[in-house]
């Protein structure tokens, strides 16, 4: 194996990033109404523009304001996913980490479900009631993470099977407690959150939102991109990274609050996207290699591109009516798993 | 390695700035949509059942219905010219399977709903996502929402929704006429005691109605009484509670009657279920699925349940034409009420299984 130069990291992730462009074209093409080629390059340069209002066609509309906010939605979703899988297995040291076996999304489901019963009591304006269920699912992955961080705790260190198994437990809990609020409780806003807990992107968030998760996600992946050669070292083994001179403590410490952020966010604007987390930095590290400078990268676009395409094919497969997003990734998501876990068998 | 990260996290720099930059300029862009419609020189503002201020032309004319309800509605309304888009579930009357299709009402697709130039949605609590409100106000669609409990509601929403739609006085006429069948079907049932039924929305698991719905207020309206007593909408019901209930009738609504006979035989084969006397005596009705909708068609779906529940009342006159007798001129005849009468006495306030026959 050669070594990872910069040019051959930026070679690959410029590759990467063409071929999320492509996709993100080829999504902003198809859909429930038809759209030319051509007359979306001609709005797609009037965006670039800044002349949004010179958009003449007809459809301006459903591709600037419907399907590029979703777009852009998948991107960032999908990139979160999968930095925060990339960065929880390295963690764990377990290929089966991913942020919802540590029971996060649970968490977030029962925060948001929690969201809209406070909501129906407040009287906001619907600016602010837009933003409650985000708000709500994000401090419920928070206080789950925490949970489950105390959980995974033995003698003041993690331990990475401890952890698991913690938010294993934890999110077979937390959802039992989310059919105890179904069934008790009344009100039509539940139906959207039995939809939302399969995992959706339909919902437009506001823009506001959108630049909100888009800064998080750069400053979270940031933060753990700084400690990517520690995460290489920790493949080999913690007291080998200690021996390394790794400060193994603050690394767990500050990628578990990152990678947890990350899907906090990702989880409160989607609901349960499973499999990105779990699947796409495998087959990153099946194409590129472990190292996690290059790994991390290309986990965020890979994630974006995987997300996209799923998301496309949800609005496209059963249109005009549409499929959740987490049905597809795990529809697709599931026998892809088990075939690269037989082919790592054998 | 040191090369490689101070080279690196002088790229990064870079992106993020020229992140930041096409940003400002996305959102420069969202603080001048393009307009949806060519703004209507006539609008008014209204408020609608859910407390809602909307900007509504005065007399719409690209209408968007998102429940089954309300396509019935404006059909019954004979707006449907004016009705461009309906749902996957929008059945009836037939001819509202034509309309151009947006998606079921849960989860409808955005794009197909803005690609026919609505210039009102309607929607109804009880079945739409807030979600789908609030994404239809962030691209300037106006929506008006419903939310009927009752089927007094139901008849005054429908005029309500008249009045939005521009044409009031087809909402007075139809409400006139749906609160006059329902008054003549009140006097008739006066003089007899309410069956006691339990409303089967679903077999497997077993689902009835909870108090608050205006599917147990029709069933008020049709002689009977739900026996279940929750405050949940959709309250899933055990055997034990059914058994100690015991209904005189088991209630189907089913748009097939032969289905809703297999539904019969499904539970009356269930072990346990032949304790109780409603399958025993095979005692189910087997009304039209109007009844779950909460559109006009439900007031003749009441009527449809009265009668087969008190078919005495209805026996004198074999045509549906005894609107114009007076209300005092159908006395029960004394064979069949004497036994739902005589069963009732015997039952009421009690659950031993000595009442089932």
């Amino acid at each position: 194996m050669r070594p990872l130069t910069l040019p051959r990291l930026l070679l690959r992730c410029s590759i990467l990033a063409a071929l999320l462009f492509v996709v993100v074209v080829i999504a902003l093409k198809l859909g429930a109404v038809q759209v030319s080629l051509y007359g979306l390059g001609r709005d797609l340069i009037h965006v670039l523009l800044g002349q949004s209002s010179a958009i003449s066609s007809d459809y301006g509309m459903i591709v600037v304001d419907i399907r590029l906010p979703r777009i852009l939605l998948g991107i960032v979703v999908g990139a979160s996913l999968s930095v925060a899988g990339a960065s929880f297995q390295a963690l764990l040291r377990n290929p089966l980490a991913d942020p919802y076996v540590l029971g996060v999304s649970s968490g977030a489901a029962v925060g948001a479900i929690l969201a809209l019963i406070v909501e129906s009591h407040l009287d906001l304006t619907p600016e602010l009631a837009g933003l409650i269920t985000p708000l709500g699912a994000f401090l419920g992955a928070a206080i789950t993470i925490a949970a489950v961080y105390l959980l995974g705790r033995r003698d003041g260190q993690i331990d990475s099977s401890t952890l698991l198994l913690g938010g294993i437990i934890t999110a077979s809990f937390l959802s039992a407690v989310i059919i105890f609020l179904m069934s008790t409780l009344r009100g039509s806003n539940l139906r959207g959150t039995v939809f939302w807990l399969m995992g959706d992107l339909s919902t437009p968030q506001p823009r506001s939102l959108l630049y909100f998760l888009l800064f998080g996600f750069l400053v979270a992946a940031g933060v753990i991109y700084t400690t990517a050669s520690d995460l290489n070292l920790l493949l080999a083994g913690e007291n080998e990274a200690m021996h390394l001179g790794v400060d193994v403590p603050r690394v767990r410490i500050v990628v578990y609050l990152a990678a947890s952020i990350l899907t906090g966010m990702a989880v409160s604007v989607s609901g349960a996207i499973g499999y990105v987390g779990l699947l796409v930095p495998h087959l990153m590290r099946l194409i590129f290699g472990s190292d996690h400078r290059m790994l991390l990268p290309a986990s965020a676009l890979g994630g974006a591109i995987v997300l996209v395409i799923a998301d496309t094919l949800a609005r496209t497969v059963v249109a005009p009516s549409e499929l959740s997003v987490g049905a597809v990734t795990a529809l697709v998501g599931a026998p892809l798993f088990i075939y690269l876990l037989r082919r790592r068998l054998a | 390695m040191q090369r490689f990260y101070s080279t690196l996290i002088r790229l990064a720099a870079v992106t993020v700035a020229v992140l930041f930059l096409l940003s400002l300029e996305l959102s420069g862009q969202a603080v001048a949509p393009a307009p949806l419609v060519p703004t209507q020189p006539a609008t008014r503002e209204i408020v609608d059942e859910v407390g809602r201020t909307i900007r509504i032309p005065v007399s719409p004319s690209r209408i968007v219905s998102l429940a089954p309800s309300l396509t019935e509605t404006v059909y019954a309304l004979r707006l449907q010219d004016h009705l461009v888009g309906d749902t996957d579930y929008c059945d009836y009357p037939p001819e509202a399977k034509k309309k151009p299709k947006v998606g079921g009402a849960i989860n409808p697709s955005l794009e197909e709903i803005a690609a026919l130039h609505p210039d009102l949605v309607l929607v109804t609590k009880s079945l739409n996502r807030l979600d789908t409100v609030r994404a239809l106000d962030n691209l300037g669609i106006p929506s008006y929402a419903t939310d009927p409990h009752t089927v007094d509601e139901i008849i005054s929403s429908t005029s309500k929704l008249a009045e939005v739609l521009g044409a009031p006085e087809a909402g007075k006429s139809l409400a006139a006429e749906l609160r006059n069948h329902l008054a003549v079907l009140q006097a008739k049932l006066a003089s007899v005691p309410p069956q006691r039924v339990l409303f089967i929305v679903w077999t497997e698991p077993l689902i009835s109605v909870g108090k608050n719905t205006f599917i147990a207020d029709a069933l008020g309206k049709a002689g009977a009484i739900s026996i279940v007593d929750s405050s949940q909408d959709w309250p899933q019901m055990s055997l034990e509670e059914v058994v100690h209930l015991q209904p005189e009738y088991l209630v189907f609504a089913s748009s097939h009657s032969e289905a809703a006979a297999r539904d019969f035989d499904t539970l009356a084969n269930r072990p346990g279920w032949r304790i109780l006397d409603a399958v025993h005596n095979r005692h189910y009705a087997v009304i039209s699925d109007a009844v779950n909708r909460p559109a006009p068609r439900i007031v003749s779906a009441i009527e449809e349940l009265a009668r087969q529940l008190h078919p005495a009342v209805f026996q004198e006159v074999p045509q549906p034409m005894e609107k114009e007798l007076p209300a005092g001129a159908t006395k029960p005849p004394s064979a069949s009420p004497a036994f739902s009468l005589s069963l009732q006495d015997g039952c009421k306030g009690s659950t031993e299984s000595s009442c089932a026959r």
